[in-house]
């Protein structure tokens, strides 16, 4: 468990708290949630764009914008601005990346290279495609080895 | 919603592994070859007579399980010989270096890298381009200048594409139609990726965070707490 102190709590006031606490509060109708600066439709929408114009990951506003637009717009829609266009815009930005991801992997495995560099990912999206990478890796690798009977160690060249 | 047990997977190249269920399912499957000397009453174990005294000709053709080939094989003695089975062979090697998606590979055998990587142990000439082939089938990468070479590795290369697509973009349908194709280490990958997007989609739903009863516990078929009187 961790401590800490916050506030202090005046009425009208905003105030910084960490999300589990303000979902909290929230369910409890203690309180208005204020949504982050980068939750706006004008701001997701240029990054919807450049996401789709550039080849490479853009950076995300924050490394958890998929929890945290689950968790704004599941308890806090009302106090969020044209919410469902946010959820929208989030989504098509998901799918442009997956999609990206996708897409480089299967190059990645065309061409059998040895390392990819994966700039600006976040962790949802690692841990969506990460173990069926991994494990096709492994075969990949497996199969691999059947080439060299006699070594152990890699090798590009075959 | 986690495993019960950690299962042990497929050996590594030209190993088995031996505690590993579908190594053992995989050295059953059968490989043609031939007796080089007169085996003494071994007819009926090997299904060509019906005495029990009867011998295995020399020279007789034999449809022998992995696991057999491999122990008797041994160029000294000189009892078996093996030949590779045909889906290994030339012909169909050109068939995958064509176009290794419409190849249906659960009908040629279940365990297609699996066997090929464990026929690598035969010595073999043709051995290098075999391993090759396995892996290009999924990938389907650029074939090597090397004469005709094509081997499993492309094969695998070849289908990858199509499995992860597959795997990742069918939620809550009738996958039996793409997954007959598909030999059983694909098949493995193939859950795997599913397993990905169930979990991704539970999580969105909100399901991540609720207490479910285990799917062990709920086929032990005790009374559940509301039904009880009293």
């Amino acid at each position: 468990l961790f401590q800490g102190d916050l506030g202090p709590f005046n009425p009208g006031l905003p105030v910084e708290v960490p999300v589990w606490l303000a979902i909290n509060l929230k369910q409890r109708q203690k309180c208005r949630l204020i949504p982050p600066e980068w939750m706006d439709v004008g701001k997701l929408e240029e990054i919807r764009d450049q996401e789709r114009k550039e080849d490479t990951f853009t950076p995300m506003p924050s490394p958890y914008y998929m929890e945290l637009t689950k968790l704004l717009l599941n308890y806090a829609s009302d106090n969020i601005p044209k919410a469902d266009e946010i959820r929208t815009l989030v989504k098509d930005t998901w799918d442009t990346r997956m999609a990206k991801l996708r897409l480089s992997a299967d190059s990645f495995v065309q061409q059998q290279e040895a390392h990819a560099k994966l700039d600006n990912l976040t962790l949802m999206e690692i841990n969506t495609t990460g173990t069926f990478l991994t494990q096709a890796l492994d075969h990949m690798y497996k199969l691999r080895t059947n080439l060299q009977p006699g070594e152990s160690s890699h090798s590009q060249d075959f | 919603m986690s495993e019960a047990y950690f299962p042990v997977g497929p050996g590594l190249g030209m190993e088995e592994n031996f505690l590993s269920l579908d190594d053992i399912l995989m050295s059953q499957e059968k490989l043609p070859g031939r007796a080089e000397s007169a085996l003494p009453r071994l007819a009926v174990l090997l299904g060509q007579g019906a005495g029990s005294a009867e011998s295995v000709p020399e020279g007789s053709k034999l449809e022998i399980p992995l696991w057999l080939a491999k122990g008797l094989h041994d160029s000294k003695r000189r009892i078996i010989s093996v030949e590779l089975p045909k889906i290994y062979k030339e012909a169909w090697r050109t068939v995958f270096s064509a176009d290794a998606n419409v190849v249906d590979l659960h009908k040629m055998g279940p365990y297609y890298y699996g066997f090929g990587s464990q026929l690598l142990n035969f010595d073999n000439p043709e051995n290098p381009e075999i391993a090759q082939t396995i892996l290009q089938a999924t990938e389907g990468g650029p074939v090597l200048p090397a004469s005709n070479s094509v081997c499993p590795l492309q094969t695998f290369t070849a289908r990858f594409r199509r499995i992860m697509d597959s795997s990742q973009n069918a939620y809550n349908e009738d996958t039996s139609a793409l997954v007959a194709q598909l030999d059983e280490l694909e098949r493995a990958l193939f859950q795997v990726g599913q397993k990905g997007l169930n979990d991704f989609q539970c999580w969105e739903k909100g399901q991540a965070s609720q207490i479910t009863a285990s799917s062990l516990v709920q086929s032990y078929g005790k009374r559940k707490f509301t039904e009880v009187d009293g």
